[in-house]
């Protein structure tokens, strides 16, 4: 057994009237680690679900490893799942827990204790067997879900937001568990989160969904650096990407507090302009905007400005002593701006042709 | 002050309560000749088990007793077997009509039983099963039922959806699923509705009374109704003795499963 590679083929999903997930074609390599990422209600955790076998997919087909799940029952589908409210069941031990997928397989009882041995071993559950999951602390538990996945070594694992209910310390640790794991099995990861910090530091992939569709499937640096449209530039990052609506005139980007000459073609008149937080430059520059808000976070410093109409959020460092009211001049990294289409949302293939100038 | 004040209330309505109950234990171990005595003893100034004896041997007292028995254990096998099942269906499951559906069972128990009982006793007969512990059999269920369902939903809504879709995951198929996962989860609602069920069945009178009328399938309630109570004799050493013997099994049951069954109607009174 090993790693089987994920196909999503034009996949509709509708609850009577309400459709969560509409025509998604997504196409996941054996051994990946792919994040489905979104704010809640995006089609996700459905999108996941389908994929486990637990919903059918109102037209569309689903493969796994060449074959086409649509009508397989989830248990033969050689896949596991960690569930985010975990699922253990309450009236089995932890052992019991991580045996049962193999007493569903049939296997003898003498290796299903060997088996379990060796996955307590591997996430140090061994003192905990006996116990029942109510007796377990969260991250207990988060391990004992995670073993019960891992001890049938399936082809697929599913995680939906596995991490949400612990608190933010053993998050962290368990991410970079997560990461070692899959790097350790090598199989295909399918991770549902709506926090984009496990998506970024995880995946190989993303995929960021909204309204039921896919808005771009790409690794998580080209995610940030090139988002497909104006709902990802707006959803990857915190603070979230700076979004300016203007117009353009064929050669120059025009707001009242922002001119930037830009070389694209075919673009329409009406567009959005956006400003990643690090590349507003406060300090010199062409522009000016008044500041309203100053967040020391300790390790820089979040600054909210207002120029002419548009909001603006800056990073800057630490030490920098802005005071609300006061108006500062900035300029904008050109090598860093992006542009889309106001009307379609689309990314625009722009390049600004020079130096920020007034 | 007032603790003293409430315990002396509450202790007042026990004694209220239990006086009569109290009395038949009394009654049912009086001699006869002591029973109409004015005044009456309250304890008894000789203690005598005749009654029970002659009970027991010289009436058909076990037969109803035997009836009773397996009329009430095979109502509340059926009726939770159904109404597991019923309830997972209602609650797990979407179908058109589901909510409907669950309303129009309880609408069943808005029927006075007067007006369902001519029906049902035709029915039996037509079925060719009347006078027949069966025939009781599905009375009983037909009312028990919407009750179960409805005490079991509520308590099936309180398990997490997740635990069956792991469940089957993990490779069960749903049959498993809802054995291995929900039942256990279950428990408390099971075992409170077995209770209710029995204790329906095993003080049901207007049902048998109807239709039933040979002495092989009647139960305790108009057995020994019909068997001590006459227009010109009421047989009361008996029928108390008889009494104590069937209230025997209820509190039996009571005294192992009662924190199951003040649970079972905790949960029906927070989300039915």
């Amino acid at each position: 057994m090993s790693a089987a590679e994920v196909t999503f083929c034009k996949v509709r999903k509708a609850f009577g009237n309400a459709v969560a997930v509409r025509e998604l074609d997504l196409a996941i390599g054996a051994g990946e680690f792919v994040s489905l990422l979104g704010p809640s209600g995006c089609g996700k955790t459905t999108s996941l679900r389908m994929l486990a076998g637990l919903e059918f997919p109102t037209s569309g087909t689903i493969s796994i490893g060449g074959r086409v799940v649509n009508d397989v029952a989830p248990g033969k589908r050689d896949v596991a799942m960690v569930f985010q409210s975990y699922a253990l069941y309450p009236h089995m031990t932890v052992g019991e827990n991580i045996a049962y997928p193999l007493k569903k397989q049939g296997m003898a009882r003498g290796e299903r204790e060997a088996q379990v041995k060796r996955i307590a071993a591997m996430l140090k559950l061994e003192a905990l067997l006996d116990r029942k999951p109510r007796q377990l602390s969260g991250g207990q538990q988060q391990r004992v879900a995670l073993g019960r996945a891992l001890v049938r070594s399936p082809k697929v694992f599913l995680l939906d937001e596995p991490l949400s209910n612990l608190d933010a310390k053993l998050r962290a640790h368990m991410r970079a568990e997560l990461i070692e794991l899959h790097r350790q099995l090598g199989r295909t990861f399918v991770y549902v989160t709506h926090d984009q910090l496990e998506a970024m530091t995880m995946s190989d992939r993303i995929a960021v969904m909204e309204g039921g569709e896919l808005r771009q499937f790409a690794p998580p640096r080209e995610v940030y650096d090139r988002p497909a449209n104006l709902f990802v530039a707006s959803f990857i990052g915190t603070p979230p990407m700076n979004i300016v609506h203007g117009e353009f005139n064929g050669r120059v980007f025009r707001h009242p507090a922002i001119t930037v000459p830009f070389q694209v073609a075919g673009a329409p008149t009406r567009v959005a302009l956006g400003v990643r937080p690090e590349d507003v430059l406060l300090g010199a520059g062409p522009f000016r905007a008044t500041v309203r808000v100053v967040e020391p976070t300790g390790h820089e410093t979040i600054v909210m400005l207002e120029a002419e109409g548009a909001a603006l959020t800056a990073r800057a460092p630490a030490e920098s002593h802005l005071r609300p009211g006061e108006i500062v001049p900035f300029a904008l990294r050109a090598d860093r701006l992006h542009l889309f289409d106001a009307t379609t949302e689309l990314r625009l293939e722009a390049r600004a042709t020079e130096e920020i100038s007034a | 002050m007032r603790r003293v004040l409430f315990n002396l209330m509450a202790w007042t309505i026990v004694l209220v309560t239990a006086f009569p109950l109290l009395w038949m234990v009394l009654t049912s171990i009086k001699p006869q000749f002591e029973l109409f005595r004015m005044p009456p003893t309250f304890w008894p100034e000789q203690i005598t088990f005749e009654h029970y004896a002659r009970l027991l041997w010289e009436t058909p007292f076990l037969t109803y007793m035997r009836n009773s028995l397996v009329l009430s254990f095979s109502t509340t096998v059926l009726v939770v077997a159904v109404a597991t099942l019923g309830a997972h269906s209602l609650v797990r499951f979407r179908y058109p009509g589901r909510e409907r559906l669950a309303q129009l069972v309880l609408f069943t128990y808005l029927l006075p039983s007067v007006v369902l009982i001519l029906p049902l006793y035709l029915l039996m007969v037509w079925l060719g099963i009347a006078n027949s512990l069966l025939s009781l059999v599905i009375a009983y269920t037909s009312f028990a039922l919407p009750y179960a369902l409805w005490l079991l939903r509520s308590f099936m809504q309180g398990i997490p959806d997740d635990l069956e879709s792991a469940a089957l995951v993990d490779g069960a198929t749903r049959m498993e699923a809802f054995v291995d996962v929900i039942l256990p989860q279950a428990l408390p609602g099971i075992i409170s509705t077995c209770l209710f069920t029995f204790i329906l069945s095993w003080n049901e009178y207007l049902y048998a009374l109807v239709l039933v009328n040979t002495d092989e399938a009647r139960p305790l309630t108009t057995g020994v109704m019909s068997m001590l109570v006459s227009a010109f004799n009421i047989e009361w050493s008996l029928l108390m003795a008889a009494s104590v013997m069937m209230s025997v099994p209820l509190i039996i049951i009571f005294a192992f499963l009662q924190k199951y069954l003040t649970r079972g109607f905790g949960a029906g009174g927070v989300k039915g």
